[in-house]
């Protein structure tokens, strides 16, 4: 009985098997020989997938088509949630689109070991990078690879509601980057005096009840762990692990304090929103600030691309405060298109990622998708678009933010990404529901976390 | 507790015509309580699918969609207060807000003149705002007609294989007797015990070696071939028929289809139309098999096309929920439609009293 | 070769071929769609893949992970000893929900369906309210629920302060003690789907079964405890094997309600979530894989279990003997 039970899976077996191959032999037939080379882009790691950008990227291939007689461009939009698994079966299939993009940092952390290094192609062409900012040049770089040119820059600032300070008689934070007075201390004041109960009372108040805080000082949003943690200035920033990725570096004593910080600021001062106040004002617009929530905002310039519209009260943009120590880190995110290294057709894509980014069109790519063209000669057109779209905010403050920005990044890839991510984003959840949280035992175990999965990469598994 | 409730049910049971109105009356009253609680989430979903983005933002938690009033001055949007001053109540602009709940009034048609009130005693003026135009935004932002073309195809296609193989397959594994049977249909029910996330990727390779991938075909040929929630489901209401009905029908020399198309589907017609309605919200509603085997958009589903409003950093919520709202329609009617073959129920039991 | 001589098969043995030939539909479909991509994640589940490298064999490891540093963990009960923490914590959080949802929906579900079994005014507008739920596409009604559960915004907790009188309202998905039982909550809104199938159930019952019993005196709790309970048992244990796999396999809801996180500290990493983790966040499908089977492996010996017990208090109106 047992044998026919196996002699009948065999055959399965090699039925699905011959299915398959007969499947695969048929597929090459299918394959015309085409006169232009495809070039798929992937939208749907980043941002791109909006209906609106949908229209914008399709008007954007037929400019690119208009104008190439060798190479078809087009557009694959797979949206936001699902876009890892249809990449991935894309990939595993032997079918990777040419170009994959725009995203971000982390998107080129998680797949690092898959993008082709276009510093061959950079060198054969000898093409002039010295346009771009330096910043975006650098931050998707690592020694073995050079994901690809520099498309946009999101820069990092504080949003501030001028409704809401007035209303507290709060002077509004400085936009002179050198002026050191606007410091974590100077941060904290301004956002307990700007944080609102029920009745109006602010945590200074004594009848002041934390339950029913209807508007925060202060809130960092839409970030991971190492995104909250990089501004306090550890020695590798951004990275939770030494240069060599061997030791972990999580309890640095720069991250220990800015973890404790927040909990401060979350449960004790009141000031920053915690979980539950977070999804509150995230709920399902996805907007603290526009929601009149939080009275300042620290964001990026991606928030304006739709935030900004038909806000219900007066606002500002001012830089990110000086640190404990007296520095100041500003997260950034840089945007490009990278290629897959097992893609077809990757001269004419790379065609395509160097058309995307001259300067004739980077402009208009980047209005698409929200982001600072990475170009310095583009700067003039770009703020042109942005005060007849956004009038009335400080523009300086997102240009000179640059200059500040957070490296090693704070996506940078570190071994086994995902995993050593999700620890530290564990740690985060406690600190933003527990009240009792021991925040330094609790960024120890987390080391200890950290150090336990790269050592486990280190040793192949 | 339990001789309570069995006394309940046999004071209720003797149906004299008061217990009955009352009883009738209490079913009611419950049924009306619990329809409040399912229709919370409704309501505030058709209300978020009339409202903008900018009062989804800063007003989420009313049914009714509204904005505050406001006036232009100086180049600057300010709302309008219904103030009250020495008994006399005015409309005016708020045109900055003070600490300790002060804020300073100007009246529209003179500006210059600053009052500085209480901003407690005012209350702020609100106006009706529908958004209608969310839907046909919703309906514009995507080729609707064409996702709703696919979709139907999709559903109703994939519907006729599935009840067409299923009930084949359920008369199969509860009519017959054979040695392997319980065997194989403890097989047939395994094969949705393995989640689906880790059968993806070799399916896709396997559909896209077929030349499927990027055509509806992967969300319909597979339908026809049975499946094990269904077939389960005709399963369980085919065993409640009794044999003898089967026996009658073979002694008149039916054979074994004409048993199943004559005895056994009426008979089940409340287990067929409940598989039906579920495979249709099952499609109807399915985005994620849609969108990693459907590549190009002219293919897409309305359920994928609903997807693509949640973005990265621009989540549309008034045009998900407009979506969602006009994509309860068709199941709605459906359900509400067939009701009437469903309830029709069965008299007979074939046991011989 | 018995093809050739027909009319020399026993009635048993035609009995038997007719079984196999309607099952043929599904054999054919479980051949070519289903048995390979399944043998292929057992592969997998042997090998160390991240998706776009080929797969490398690595025999047992994926399982030694699972199962390593049991010992070491019932010694000191620290959790931190096990291979794999994070595993045993998911099917934890699995087991606990589907220790609460299962139960309850079986129940409200049925209950529902003879409520909506009774001929009170206008019982196909309630039905089709009740039913409600179960159209609507999840994703917009998880985001709902995520505001209505709000603690801070919701529409619940204020309801249940002023109206029930509870002091200290729960944080529910912002809770780590509460988000299962939100999510609970969550699951028995949608009772609709199981309500229609035991509705499905009540309108086959014949009603000169509810006539005999009438003639023989029986008031109503013995209708429905010796007609109506026997006869939704096949309903009921349908409800019960399906209602198993698919709590299991708790995935969607919770990934849109806690954008894939399991937050709040990992009190609501679902087997499935964490699987998903690995499978699309972390590039191990080998992984993925093995805590697939290890879950295929407890659900079928858990369904052959529920099957076995049903000759006990199933009742097939129309149930075969054996011969």
């Amino acid at each position: 009985m047992k044998k026919k039970l196996f002699k009948l899976l065999g055959m399965l077996v090699l039925a699905s098997v011959l299915m398959s191959a007969c499947g695969a032999g048929a597929a090459p037939a299918t394959q015309a020989p085409a006169e232009k080379a495809k070039v798929v882009i992937f939208v749907g790691f980043g941002t791109g997938t909006d209906p609106d950008q949908v229209t914008a990227q399709d008007a954007l291939a037929r400019k690119f088509n208009d104008s190439h007689d060798n190479i078809e461009m087009e557009f694959l939009i797979v949206p936001t949630e699902e876009a890892t698994e249809r990449y991935l079966a894309m990939v595993a299939g032997g079918n990777a689109p040419q170009l994959v993009g725009p995203h971000g940092t982390s998107t080129i952390a998680k797949f690092k070991e898959q993008w082709e290094d276009v510093t061959s192609y950079i060198e054969k062409d000898s093409y002039d990078m010295s346009d771009f900012y330096g910043p975006a040049t650098t931050i998707n770089k690592y020694p073995d690879l050079d994901a690809g040119l520099p498309l946009g820059l999101y820069p990092s600032f504080i949003f501030y509601n001028k409704d809401a300070f007035d209303a507290a008689g709060v002077d509004y934070p400085t936009h002179d980057y050198a002026d050191t007075s606007w410091n974590i201390e100077a941060l904290r004041e301004k956002a307990m005096q700007l944080t609102l109960d029920a009745n109006d009372n602010t945590p200074n108040d004594a009848e002041f009840d934390p339950a029913t805080i209807k508007q925060w000082g202060y809130a960092d949003t839409w970030t991971d762990m190492r995104g909250q943690m990089t501004m306090f200035g550890a020695p590798t920033e951004g990275r939770p692990t030494s240069d060599d990725y061997k030791t972990a570096q999580v309890n640095s004593p720069e991250w220990i304090f800015g973890a404790q910080w927040l909990h401060d600021g979350i449960f004790k001062d009141h000031f920053i929103p915690d979980a539950a106040g977070q999804s509150a004002i995230d709920a399902d617009t996805g907007d603290p600030f526009g929601g009149g929530h939080v009275a300042m905002w620290y964001s990026h310039t991606w928030y304006m691309s739709e935030g900004l519209n038909e806000l219900p009260f007066k606002y500002d943009i001012a830089p990110l405060f000086y640190n404990q120590d007296g520095e100041r880190i500003s997260r950034i995110h840089a945007d490009l298109f990278t290629m897959p290294k097992t893609a077809r057709n990757k001269d004419a894509a790379w065609e395509v990622m160097k058309w995307l980014v001259a300067p004739e069109q980077i402009v208009d790519v980047c209005k698409i998708y929200g982001c600072l063209p990475a170009r310095q000669s583009s700067q003039g057109a770009y703020l042109t678009y942005m005060k007849e779209r956004y009038p009335g905010i400080d523009y300086d403050v997102i240009f000179t933010a640059i200059d500040y920005l957070d490296s090693p990044h704070h996506e940078s890839w570190v071994p086994d990404w995902g995993r050593v991510n999700d620890a530290l984003n564990n740690t985060q959840s406690t600190i933003y529901t527990d009240p009792n949280a021991d925040v330094k035992a609790l960024m120890n175990i987390a080391n200890e976390d950290v150090q336990k999965i790269i050592d486990e990469y280190a040793g192949g598994k | 507790m339990m001789k309570k409730i069995t006394g309940l049910f046999a004071w209720l049971g003797r149906s004299t015509r008061g217990h009955d109105f009352l009883f009738k009356g209490i079913t009611t009253l419950i049924l009306a309580a619990g329809s409040v609680v399912i229709m919370i989430p409704l309501a505030f979903m058709i209300s978020t699918s009339l409202k903008d983005p900018a009062q989804i933002r800063s007003d989420a938690n009313t049914l009714i969609p509204r904005k505050p009033v406001t006036v232009e001055l100086n180049g600057e949007r300010n709302p309008i207060y219904d103030v009250t001053m020495d008994g006399v109540s005015k409309n005016m602009a708020m045109i900055r807000k003070l600490p300790d709940g002060m804020a300073q009034f100007v009246d529209p048609s003179s500006p210059d003149e600053v009052l500085e009130l209480s901003l407690k005693d005012q209350t702020a003026l609100y106006r009706l705002d529908i958004h209608w135009e969310n839907y046909p935004e919703a309906l514009t932002a995507m080729p609707f007609f064409r996702y709703l073309g696919n979709t139907l195809i999709v559903t109703f296609v994939g519907m006729f294989g599935m009840l067409f193989s299923s009930s084949l397959v359920a008369y199969g594994f509860s009519r017959f007797r054979a040695k392997w049977l319980n065997t194989l249909f403890l097989i047939l029910l395994s094969t949705i015990m393995l989640p689906s996330q880790v059968r993806l990727i070799p399916l896709y390779i396997f559909f896209q070696n077929l030349g499927w991938v990027n055509s509806l075909l992967p969300l319909i040929v597979p339908q026809f071939f049975a499946n094990a929630y269904d077939v389960f489901l005709l399963r369980q209401f085919f065993m409640t028929i009794p044999l003898e009905l089967d026996d009658a029908a073979k002694i008149d020399g039916a054979n074994p289809l004409q048993v199943l198309l004559y005895i056994i589907l009426p008979q089940a017609r409340p287990a067929l139309i409940a598989v039906g309605i579920f495979h249709f919200l099952y499609a109807w509603n399915d985005f994620y098999e849609p969108l990693i085997f459907l590549h190009s958009r002219e293919n897409w589903t309305l359920a994928v096309g609903l997807q693509t409003f949640d973005a990265l950093y621009t989540i549309n919520t008034h045009l998900i929920m407009a979506v969602s709202v006009l994509m309860i329609v068709p199941p709605i009617l459906l359900f509400f439609f067939s009701q009437k073959v469903f309830t029709q129920g069965v008299v007979f039991s074939g046991i011989k009293g | 070769m018995t093809l050739f001589k027909p009319q020399k098969i026993s009635l048993a043995r035609r009995e038997e071929l007719a079984g196999y030939a309607f099952i043929i539909p599904w054999i054919i479909g479980f051949i070519i769609f289903t048995i390979g991509p399944m043998l292929s994640s057992l592969y997998f589940s042997f090998t160390d893949y991240n998706i776009i490298d080929p797969p490398r064999w690595v025999g047992l490891a994926n399982y030694a992970r699972v199962f390593s540093g049991i010992p070491e963990f019932i010694q000191t009960g620290d959790p931190r000893q096990l291979g794999d923490p994070l595993f045993w914590k998911s099917l934890q959080v699995t087991l606990y929900f589907a220790c609460l949802a299962l139960p309850l929906n079986l129940i409200f579900s049925f209950l529902l369906a003879v409520l909506l079994n009774q001929k009170v005014p206008g019982v196909n507008i309630w039905r089709t309210i009740f039913f409600l739920p179960s159209i609507i596409a999840g994703v917009a009604v998880t985001l709902l629920w995520v505001r209505i559960l709000n603690p801070r915004m919701g529409i619940l907790n204020p309801f249940l302060q002023n109206v029930l009188g509870i002091q200290n309202p729960p944080g529910w998905l912002q809770d780590p003690n509460w988000a299962v039982p939100a999510l609970v909550i969550m699951s028995l809104w949608g009772v609709g789907g199981s309500m229609i199938i035991y509705l499905a159930g009540l309108q086959g019952i014949p009603t000169d079964l509810y006539d005999a019993a009438k003639v023989d005196g029986a008031n109503a709790w013995h209708r429905f405890w010796n007609v109506t309970f026997p006869m939704m048992t096949p309903v009921l244990f349908y409800n019960l094997v399906l209602g198993m796999i698919s709590t299991f396999q708790y995935f969607t809801e919770v990934y849109v309600a806690t954008q894939g996180t399991g937050n709040p500290q990992r009190a609501t990493l679902f087997y499935n979530l964490y699987l998903y983790q690995n499978a699309f966040r972390y590039f191990d499908m080998g992984y993925a894989s093995t805590m697939a089977w290890i879950l295929f492996i407890i659900a079928l010996l858990l369904t052959a279990l529920i099957f076995r017990s049903s000759g006990a208090w199933v009742y097939y109106e129309g149930q075969l003997r054996g011969r």
